[in-house]
């Protein structure tokens, strides 16, 4: 909120094109490369937010020309298919500074990280002093409405002129809506890992909804097409959360509110506010020189501004309550740097006693003093003071005997209560379903249109929450073919769905990624730290109410230790992913080989050495048995072209030379809407997503087939099956089932499936606010192969 | 001499090698070619013969990975091809029989040294030796200059009677790749020993300096690690004539290794090694103590360098005294010299000096 901020107040003092000149290092427009970009990000951003919030599948052309190469003068355009913008709003949204809608709500949302299009309109007009064209078609009118915005710097205000009514398309759909936008800025084009086609590429990794076709200075046409029909999910906006929420917003948040109390107004403009908390957060707030009516009952607007900043450090935990002396509660800010000053208690048990007897026995008064500070949550210096003085006073500084050591006992017992804890108020984590994560399968295929390779993981965590935002991590990896082997892996960081492409190094993504040992996951890694090398790119996407970044030019993220965390077991967990396949790879390659050899090698050495000795051709069976001495499976997953189906094919082959049992499992999608068709040899449901045949038994020398289909998928969504078994003796290619992870899967399913209890008294769904609602599940874990790799 | 087996033995033989393959088939096995051990931890002394040969330890080469299965099949398509040789009465070049395994299908060489270890092996394995198999090397052979008179079988089926001094010009007599007594025959010579020279730059300066007619003896130019028929023909003369042979190298590990597989017998022929190796040769020089004793030019010893010692430290061929203070002290002063640094001391110091002391060493100037 940085920048709203300070604009707004800024705005009043300077013209704003002077206060653009000043500030268009954070604004994006630093440099004549930058510039482009971050026009181009604005448009584009815009139009992915507008087609989304219209749930119409975004079709985006972008163009770049020179126009004036000496002057370094480049016309951009910027065509959409979104809903457009209704004639009269054109001008204030093209005209104002800081009209959007991003500063209203809290939700995830790409405006949030720029200044607007207005900025690139005021770009265009500072660099070149024209207009910007704006073309908007919306569905309601027949024709488009097409006019040159510029702006009244001074007054803050647009100037529209040459207004007119064009036709949006040669095809004169009347439906069809749009907007087109075409600007002039000086600027320059480069090619590169900071360009703007590398900013549409990864802009297509992560909208793979969307339609996006590039056209450059040279009219060279790059095309990212539309590999998924969906649209990402609607978002809620939520209310903010008391955690995230700094002095200002609140002041201005108190100001605006129609509640008729302080409490009225915690409890229903926040998210994560019980009725409880409200009247706890005013009581902890409320000050000696506060007026005789309680804070709680106050007229917000009336609120004093020590107050308010008393309100803020409840918010932030600084201020809270000390239970446990007397079972009582008394509100109390807690000094970080006096951690644990002693607390006069009542009666400590016996059992206590017992504990303190055999470890002071025989000991003097400093190991008394650290038994208490080590058993003690909080407490307060002084009384620790006072406790030392008494006990030195009435038994000595020891060695004590056991007499002595009684006394201590009872006077540490008296004045020290181990219980006493300091309790911020409690609050409830904000709802996450404001997020709205890519989910792991369309990032695969994002990475996989934008990135041709084999082997694709995806990893899409549960929300977290940290200070008071919702937050989701989520990260892909890509490995394999056509991908430099020996330098760095590329790394494509987004918020919110936008690319983060300048500053790298100093973005909590990329130290999350660094943080991780890839050796061990089968990535070079030279000194066992830093990116890792290889024919691989990682992605990260931190989808946040409230992404925080380094600096204002908001191309790197802010440390922050649970988004750092949630990140960097996101990696691992790809990184087992990742392990899992090289080392599958390597034993598929090995199984390939073993059926060459008996297919083919041995047939013709049979032949051949017949042919010599002139004799008959021996029967291979026993020694195809004896060579294999193992039970194979093989899989193959394929794409149908014509039945749009998901074929997947199981074999078995036992060469070995006894008979041999199994049931066979394999994983499928079904929790993300897959059906399971075809499937003649029939089976049953293991557990969600895991189905299950038993085979006949299998004879030396057999085989057996399984054959089913998965419905409702796109092509590119399920690409490789994991097979398991269970039975005697070990099957190359496919890997035993873990019979604990099952039981443990299935034991979830019942929890999740039984009706949630929703019990009224608020105190018993009063969270501890610094864990998340819900633990994070662990992936890792709860995936049938994880953790054990 | 000569101890070339009938084709029919030849195929016998090879038979063998196909037998044991089939044989394990009919038995429900994996197919299986048993061959010695080739490295250096299975060759030993033959008293006897005074040379080093193959040791008991055989591995076994089973089809139970698709490799060795393949290598298999490859040996199949061998035999085959060496029986149709024989029964038409042709012969082909080892490159040859690479080119022509371009249409053995899965029986095809990855690479020619492929399908020259296929050949040794079969060698190996049937104590037979390429020339039964009616299979040459392109490897060329040597030339000799020194005053020496040898008859040679030319193309037309005639009897060349050559003195590799006076019938030669300046590059020498050119070593033939079958030095065997039905192609070669050793007749007379007016020499005292034989000199074996590793480079070509200092055959070339010997020539030149006429250190063969002034020390009387027979140059031979080794070309790097001696082809077969050099290895032969030098151990003709040494037996035949009944010479004593000087190795002249550069003073490096690879150098003793050349050494070696003239007096002792190579570790890859170690099967024909009483065919090929001279156990009298002796070691002229450039040697490690040279290297001080004469401050010749030189360089640092390599990574390679310094591993090709350390393993010739355990090399069975290098036990004695003499060998292993030479490995030792070259480790120590880590550096290596050539022949040719000799000319430090100018172009005759090799004639007029180095070789009269070493050679004056042995009795021999
Ligand atoms: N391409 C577009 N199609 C439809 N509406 C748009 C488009 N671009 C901008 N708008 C509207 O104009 C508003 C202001 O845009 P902008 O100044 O970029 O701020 P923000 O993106 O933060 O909302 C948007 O919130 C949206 O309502
Ligand atoms: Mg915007």
């Amino acid at each position: 909120m940085g920048i709203a901020d300070d604009l707004a107040s800024k705005q009043k003092q300077a013209s704003i094109s002077e206060f653009f000149e000043k500030n268009k290092h954070f604004l994006g427009f630093d440099t004549l490369q930058r510039s482009l970009i971050t026009a181009i990000k604005e448009g584009v951003d815009n139009s992915l937010d507008a087609c989304e919030e219209a749930r119409i599948l975004p079709t985006i052309r972008v163009e770049v020309k020179k126009v004036d190469s000496k002057r370094d003068i480049i016309e951009i355009v910027i065509v959409d298919n979104g809903p457009g913008i209704p004639r009269d709003s054109i001008e204030k949204v093209f005209g104002q500074l800081l009209f959007g809608s991003r500063f209203h709500a809290i939700r995830q949302s790409r405006g949030q990280q720029g200044i607007g299009i207005t900025g690139v309109v005021m770009y265009n007009q500072l660099t070149t002093g024209g207009t910007t064209n704006v073309v908007s078609k919306i569905a309601s009118e027949s024709m488009a409405v097409s006019m040159d915005i510029g702006l009244d710097t001074k007054r803050n205000k647009a100037k529209k002129s040459n207004e007119s009514r064009v036709l949006w398309n040669e095809d004169e759909d009347e439906q069809a809506s749009g907007l087109k936008v075409t600007a002039r800025l000086k600027a320059k084009y480069q090619k590169g890992r900071q360009s703007v086609w590398q900013y549409l590429r990864m802009t297509s990794i992560v909208n793979p909804h969307a339609d996006i076709t590039f056209i450059d200075p040279d009219g060279e046409v790059s095309h990212w097409p539309r590999v998924t029909e969906r649209l990402p999910r609607k978002v809620d906006s939520i209310k903010p959360h008391p955690r995230g929420i700094e002095l200002g917003q609140l002041r201005r948040m108190l100001e605006i509110t129609k509640q008729p109390s302080l409490s009225s107004f915690l409890r229903f403009e926040f998210s994560g506010v019980s009725t409880r908390a409200a009247k706890e957060m005013c009581e902890v707030a409320e000050l000696a020189e506060s007026p005789k009516i309680h804070l709680h009952k106050r007229k917000p607007s009336g609120i004093k501004k020590e107050e308010i900043r008393s309100l803020v450090e409840v918010f932030q935990g600084q201020k809270g309550f000390i239970k446990g002396y007397r079972g009582s509660k008394e509100k109390h800010t807690y000094v970080e740097g006096a951690k644990k000053p002693g607390m006069p208690g009542e009666k400590v048990s016996d059992l206590m006693h017992k504990t303190i007897m055999s470890e002071l026995t025989g000991k003097g008064i400093d190991d008394a003093i650290a038994y208490v500070k080590n058993h003690t949550d909080f407490y307060w210096e002084e009384s620790i003071q006072e406790l030392e003085e008494k006990i030195l006073s009435k038994v000595g500084e020891g060695p004590w005997d056991e007499n002595q050591t009684d006394l201590v006992s009872k006077y540490m017992r008296r004045e020290w209560d181990p219980r006493v804890t300091f309790q911020e108020v409690k609050l409830l984590n904000p709802p996450t379903d404001c997020l709205s994560p890519i989910e792991e399968m369309l990032i695969k295929k994002g990475l996989s249109k934008a990135i041709d390779s084999r082997f694709v993981s995806t990893i899409t965590r549960s929300p977290n929450v940290s200070h008071g935002n919702p937050f989701q991590i989520e990260v892909g990896l890509i490995f394999g073919k056509g991908m430099p082997a020996d330098s760095h892996v590329e790394v494509l960081r987004f918020a919110n769905r936008v690319p983060l492409m300048y500053q790298q190094g100093g973005c909590l993504l990329t130290k999350a990624i660094e943080e991780v040992s890839w050796k061990q996951y089968g990535l070079e890694q030279p000194g066992g730290k830093g990116l890792p090398k290889g024919p691989a790119a990682v992605l990260v996407h931190l989808a946040s109410t409230n992404v925080q970044f380094t600096s204002e030019a908001k191309e790197a993220l802010a440390d922050n230790e649970v988004v750092f965390e949630e990140a960097k077991k996101a990696m691992q967990e790809m990184g087992r992913n990742l392990k899992k396949h090289l080392a599958k790879r390597k034993k598929l390659e090995k199984t390939r080989e073993k059926f060459e050899l008996i297919n083919d090698i041995l047939p013709a050495i049979a032949e051949k050495s017949a042919g010599i000795l002139e004799r008959p051709i021996p029967d291979l069976s026993k020694s195809i048995t004896s060579i294999m001495s193992a039970v194979i499976a093989e899989c193959d997953t394929t794409w149908n072209k014509e039945t749009k189906n998901t074929d997947v094919e199981i074999r078995i082959f036992n060469y070995t030379s006894r008979s041999r049992a199994y049931s066979i499992l394999a994983k499928w999608p079904e929790k993300e809407g897959a059906t399971l068709e075809n499937n003649e040899v029939g089976g049953r449901k293991e557990v969600t997503g895991v189905w299950t045949w038993k085979l006949p038994t299998l004879e030396p020398g057999q085989q057996y087939k399984i054959t089913y289909s998965l419905g409702g998928l796109e092509k590119g969504d399920w690409t490789e099956t994991e097979i398991f078994y269970r039975g005697s003796g070990d099957i190359i290619g496919a890997m035993e089932m873990d019979e604990k992870l099952v039981k443990q899967i299935r034991d979830q399913e019942k929890a999740e499936s039984e009706p949630v209890v929703n019990e009224e008294n608020e105190t018993s769904q009063e969270v501890e606010h610094s864990e998340p609602a819900s633990p994070p599940k662990e992936k890792g874990q709860m995936t049938l192969t994880g953790g054990d790799f | 001499m000569s101890r070339v087996r009938s084709n029919e033995q030849t195929k016998e033989h090879l038979h063998k090698v196909v037998a044991e393959m089939y044989d394990k088939m009919v038995k429900g096995e994996a197919p299986t070619m048993t061959l010695p051990v080739r490295t250096k931890n299975n060759i030993t002394f033959d008293s006897k013969l005074g040379v080093y040969k193959y040791g008991k330890r055989k591995s076994v080469r089973d089809a139970t990975s698709l490799g060795s299965a393949k290598q298999l099949l490859r040996a199949l398509h061998v035999v085959e091809f060496i029986e149709d040789m024989i029964d038409s009465g042709k012969s082909s070049t080892l490159r040859e029989m690479y080119y022509i395994s371009e249409g053995w299908g899965y029986g095809k060489f990855g690479s020619q040294n492929d399908s020259n270890n296929l050949a040794e092996d079969l060698e190996v394995i049937t104590k037979c030796m390429r020339e039964d198999f009616k299979l040459r090397p392109e490897e060329d052979g040597s030339r000799i200059i020194g005053n020496l008179t040898i008859n040679e079988l030319n193309r037309r089926g005639e009897w060349m009677r050559i003195n590799a001094r006076d019938d030669v010009g300046d590059s020498g007599y050119g070593v033939p790749y079958n030095v065997e007594s039905e192609k070669l025959e050793l007749l007379e010579h007016d020499i005292d020993f034989i000199m074996a020279i590793e480079t070509g730059g200092m055959f070339d300066r010997l020539i030149e300096n006429g250190f063969d007619e002034d020390y009387r003896c027979g140059l031979v130019h080794l070309k790097g690690q001696p082809a077969r028929s050099t290895r032969r023909i030098i151990k003709r003369m040494s037996e035949e004539w009944d010479l004593p042979v000087v190795v002249f190298t550069d003073a490096d590990p690879w150098s003793f290794r050349i050494f070696a597989s003239i007096a002792f017998g190579a570790i890859k022929t170690a099967h024909i090694s009483e065919y090929l190796a001279t156990p009298s040769a002796t070691y002229l020089g450039v040697t490690s103590d040279d290297i001080l004793a004469y401050d010749l030019p030189s360089d640092e010893l390599s990574k390679q360098d310094i591993q090709a010692l350390e393993s010739q430290k355990s090399d069975p061929r290098f036990t004695d005294g003499w060998w292993r203070e030479q490995i030792e002290m070259m480790l120590e002063i880590g550096k290596k010299s050539e022949q040719q640094s000799l000319a430090k001391y100018g172009l005759d110091f090799v004639t007029d000096t180095y070789l009269p002391e070493k050679l004056g060493e042995l009795g021999l100037a």
